[in-house]
């Protein structure tokens, strides 16, 4: 996992890379200068990287930051992995489809009571606190706008 | 006598009649603002909301929300077509918009004629600062000036950067454009430091610069506020007809300095209410004793003058536009 | 000078002035732990409540409201690995690593006490500077800020891991981030970067949304996929390694906590630096102190100097910023400017005038600014064992609050669906590294100093052509730029040596 997601790294930033030179290459000098004097050089290190992810010995990798825990057989740390994006995903897919203020007490609800198991009153709980102080403070208080939710603009 | 006592009764209970049968009784109106919250157009909303509901038949709630992004283009983009036309939804953004709208800039969804103006709250006129240790102090020195005059600027697009290049390229003055800085205040340090010789910019942002006696205003564009009256205005100055109304082009939006418009197809009636609002609100001696304070020039712009002058740039000749868009992007 | 001094606190210590200060705190208080409450902002909403207060007492409150928004904005950083505030993303690495060891408490305790320092500091540096400010700020012309930008850049091979791999991961974070530095219309032609055609990145990429995203959504997933709380394995009983070991760790580690705060004041005092860099800066300085590699590979990992660093530095750069606003009518961050607009609503004209003639009137927020942090600090002693327990509550009641946060927070950049998406690609970006073993502060590096990089070599180059490049102050910073470089170098070289000397 750990070098893997070193590669995936190496060649995203390679072809990122690879895009701004292109795309800068065609704007004036002044706005061009920056962006290729940063992309040029990244792409060789990227590459350098990327060479040595796939050619390399593992590395003694110092790890600056903190690891995910490496407790976990790889097959289940793997599922719950997508568990996590499945809800994190699903969390922007119910902002986008119901609009904030009924997503926000949705995915708390079916959070706590799906994946915590937490009993009933405790779900309710802390749905109605988490809602009553975003209700409270973000629409009321600072009357953020909260775009509807697309379901709704279209059974309108 | 009875008579009478009803009579007075009904002719008493009218406003109130009046004022239960008002679209605008219980709601609340959104002002939609295109820039973040503490910025020039914000605060101007932000007092706007304060005051006007008492001029508005119903007293509706005013509440204000910040749409930031894109230089107002995606608050506008909100107002013209995702705001129901029921009257709730007011906007005021970019008075640069319609050059927008002109150069055809992509993303732009709206258009400045069709929008239900409601007028500007304020015009805000560019002028030329130099410092005031230079020995500049009229546009003639300026015009005479043998160095080069080094003028700070943010980038393409503001009035920092439009104003000195229509200044340099169209009336020949022997300045240096040095853009990039954070924001306009940055330039007024780098004059301080002696880095660069003046800036363009509003009046009102410079005002206080020009009262501490750091620099001088020389030149101004069409837009006149108290205080800057005498001086030349730029496009009086253009050698020919073609450069005078570019010029004209870039200052005109300046009129209409903070718009105010409504949704297309908010009802007739409602922009009319609005419109009186707007009026009532800006010529109240509160709102004007609160404006001064925080150093706001407010001054009402009536709806029919703003759309005139939409139609003024959206309306000039294809040459014009193309002399235009060789010095003038999108931008702030 | 010292008349005014002392006027300044006595005009704070008056009924009227500390009640309004108390409420600025409270205010401040909440608004620096949620995400999606900004600084910047809520001083803005709090504007037009100043008009009938007099200065001393406006003052009290939005700087009370203000000075606090730094400090509590750690909390969350520690305790959630969410940042609170924008300027408290660096307290995130160590801070929330103690917090995973179980040793919450004593990061807080950390965190709140180098706020303290640091704001005292800058509040100091204020006063102090008062005579000579004027001629400090005018001798940082923009080759200097270009330069200063470049110092911080250097600061990326600090934060690399050592060896060659770690170096090379290490620009590669950094680079990525200066290319992102680069989205938006550029100031010199027009051009719109990198914009793919969507208007919500003509302006750039937001910095709050990246922060939250690179840094919280990794501790999210890891919190899911460890199933267990935030303090994790740690035995309940240990989390008892309490605050009141946080502020022995600051004066265990006094000098650095003085030299991060300078950090933080110095480059609060130049406009235009914005106030993501000090803390970032002052992380990187910390980094520097650890003598040798052991204790390098501690950094992120828990090592409380890397909560002390940016703690003291966010603080301390408040002050600072207050100087180029309070002297020249130019703002040294975004709060500052909204502040500003306070200052001509209460007819005060910023300029040398605060410096002669209302004297008492600056020394006043300098005071307000002190014993805002002093009473918050204390307040939150209080209860800092009890917040710190927070990290033993089970995760699946916290993930979906600290989801709504993070999704809140973002989404408050500029209220527009495209928060939350460079939130979550960020994200993804982010946890990429986590698994990779890429450092993240660099990336961060890079793209807070990549705009103001530019902007001033620009400006430099079209001011001054080739002579920038022999300015004094120009010349002093390149030697710092070398030192800052070479010194993860020599340091191993020193570690090498000694290792050869015990073999």
């Amino acid at each position: 996992m750990h070098s893997k997601a070193s590669l995936t790294l190496a060649l995203g930033i390679m072809a990122v890379s690879a895009y701004a030179i292109v795309a800068a290459w065609a704007w004036p000098l002044k706005a061009a200068l920056f962006p290729l004097a940063i992309a040029g050089p990244l792409f060789c290190l990227a590459a350098a990287e990327a060479l040595w992810g796939i050619f390399g010995a593992a590395p003694a990798g110092e790890v600056r930051d903190f690891r995910l825990s490496t407790e976990l057989p790889r097959e289940e740390a793997r599922r719950r992995t997508l568990v996590a994006l499945a809800w994190i995903l699903g969390f922007f897919a119910a902002i986008v489809l119901l609009g904030f203020p009924y997503a926000v007490p949705l995915l708390v609800f079916l959070y706590v009571k799906l994946q915590g198991r937490e009993s009933w009153p405790l779900s309710i709980v802390l749905t109605l606190a988490v809602w009553a102080v975003f209700y409270g403070l973000f629409d009321r208080l600072l009357h953020l706008p909260f775009a509807a939710g697309w379901l709704f603009a279209f059974l309108r | 006598m009875r008579i009478r006592l009803a009579l007075i009764a009904a002719l008493a209970a009218l406003p109130l009649a009046a004022a239960a049968q008002s679209p605008y009784a219980g709601k609340t109106v959104t002002i939609v603002v295109g820039y973040k919250a503490g910025g020039g157009y914000d605060r101007t909303a932000r007092l706007l909301a304060r005051h006007l509901p008492k001029h508005i038949p119903g007293n509706p709630t005013i509440i204000v929300q910040n749409m930031p992004g894109a230089n107002s283009v995606i608050a506008a983009n909100h107002v013209y077509s995702v705001a129901k036309p029921d009257g709730l939804t007011v906007g005021t953004f970019n008075r640069n918009l319609p050059l927008a709208q002109l150069l055809k800039v992509g993303g732009v969804k709206f258009d400045m004629t069709k929008f239900a103006w409601i007028g500007s709250a304020a015009s805000e006129s560019t002028i030329l600062a130099i410092r005031s240790d230079l020995p500049y102090r009229t546009l003639e020195d300026l015009k005479k000036a043998d160095k080069t005059v080094i003028i700070g600027a943010t980038g393409p697009g503001a009035n920092t950067y439009d104003f000195p290049l229509l200044l340099k390229e169209l009336l020949g003055l022997n300045l240096k454009i040095v853009s990039g800085y954070s924001s306009s205040s940055d330039i007024m340090l780098a004059i301080e430091r002696k880095e660069v010789d003046g800036r363009a910019g509003s009046f009102s942002s410079i005002r206080s610069f020009i009262d501490r006696k750091l620099v001088h205003a020389v030149v101004r564009a069409r837009a006149s506020e108290p205080g800057i009256e005498q001086l030349p205005v730029d496009e009086n100055l253009a050698p020919n007809a073609r450069a005078k109304a570019v010029m004209a082009l870039r200052s005109a939006p300046e009129v209409v300095g903070r718009p105010y418009v409504m949704t297309p197809g908010t009802p007739q009636a409602q922009v009319a209410m609005m419109r009186q609002a707007f009026v009532k609100a800006i010529n109240d001696a509160e709102l004007q004793a609160e404006a001064k304070k925080a150093k706001m020039n407010m001054e009402f712009v009536p709806g029919d003058e703003a759309l005139k002058v939409m139609q003024e740039v959206l309306g000039q000749p294809q040459d014009v536009i193309d002399e235009f868009r060789k010095y003038v992007k999108f931008g702030e | 000078m010292i008349d005014a001094f002392y006027e300044g606190l006595l005009l704070v210590l008056q009924w009227k002035t500390l009640a309004f200060m108390s409420l600025g705190i409270v205010l401040g208080f909440w608004v620096g732990l949620l995400p999606g409450l900004g600084g910047a902002t809520t001083l803005a909403l709090m504007l037009p409540f100043i008009y009938t207060m007099q200065p001393v007492q406006a003052f009290a409150f939005l700087l009370g409201m203000h000075a606090v928004v730094a400090t509590t904005g750690d909390i969350t950083s520690v305790l959630f690995g969410v940042p609170g505030e924008g300027t408290s993303a660096a307290t995130i690495l160590d801070g929330h690593a103690m917090a995973k060891k179980g040793e919450a408490g004593r990061a807080l305790g950390a965190a709140l006490t180098s706020s303290l320092v640091g704001a005292i500091v800058g509040a100091f540096a204020l006063a102090l500077a008062v005579p000579v400010v004027r001629p400090v700020v005018l001798t940082f012309g923009s080759p200097e800020l270009f330069m200063l930008a470049i110092v911080g850049l250097a600061f990326i091979a600090s934060l690399s891991s050592q060896g060659g791999r770690g170096m090379l991961r290490g620009f590669l974070a950094g680079g990525l981030g200066l290319l992102c530095a680069t989205v938006g219309q550029d100031p010199q032609a027009g051009v719109a970067r990198f914009t793919f055609d969507a208007l919500y990145l003509w302006q750039g990429l937001e910095l709050v949304p990246v922060l939250v995203g690179i840094f919280a959504i990794p501790e999210i997933v890891g919190l899911v996929v460890r199933r267990t709380s935030i303090a994790g394995a740690v035995p309940a009983g240990k989390l008892n390694q309490g605050a009141w070991e946080g502020v022995k760790d600051t004066f265990r580690h006094f000098w650095l906590t003085i030299r991060c705060s300078l950090i933080g004041t110095f480059i609060g005092i130049m406009p235009g630096m914005g106030g993501a860099i000090a803390q970032w800066m002052a992380y990187g300085h910390a980094t520097q102190s650890a003598r040798n590699a052991e204790e390098r590979k501690g950094f992120g990992a828990g090592d409380v100097r890397g909560v002390l660093g940016p703690g003291a530095a966010n603080n301390s750069k408040e002050g600072g910023a207050l100087i180029p606003t309070v002297a020249f009518g130019v703002p040294g961050s975004s709060a500052m400017a909204i502040l500003l607009g306070g200052f001509f609503l209460l007819g005060l004209v910023p300029g040398p005038d605060m410096l002669t003639t209302h004297l008492s009137v600056t020394f006043s927020m300098v005071w307000t600014i002190v014993l805002a942090n002093i009473i918050t600090v204390l307040v939150c002693f209080a209860f800092l064992n009890k917040l710190a327990k927070l990290t033993a509550v089970r995760g699946a009641l916290l993930i979906p609050v600290i989801l709504v946060l993070v999704f809140i927070g973002s989404y408050t950049a500029t209220n527009h669906y495209g928060d939350i998406l460079v939130m979550l690609l960020f994200g993804g970006i982010g946890y990429l590294m986590v698994l990779g073993g890429w450092p993240r502060a660099p990336f961060v590096l890079g793209l807070v100093l990549g705009k103001i990089a530019e902007n001033y070599l620009y400006i430099s180059i079209a001011r001054y052509e080739a002579a920038w490049l022999t300015r004094p102050v120009v010349l002093v910073l390149m030697a710092l730029t070398l030192g800052v470089v070479l010194y993860p170098l020599y340091q191993s070289r020193r570690a090498g040596v000694k290792k050869a000397a015990h073999a």
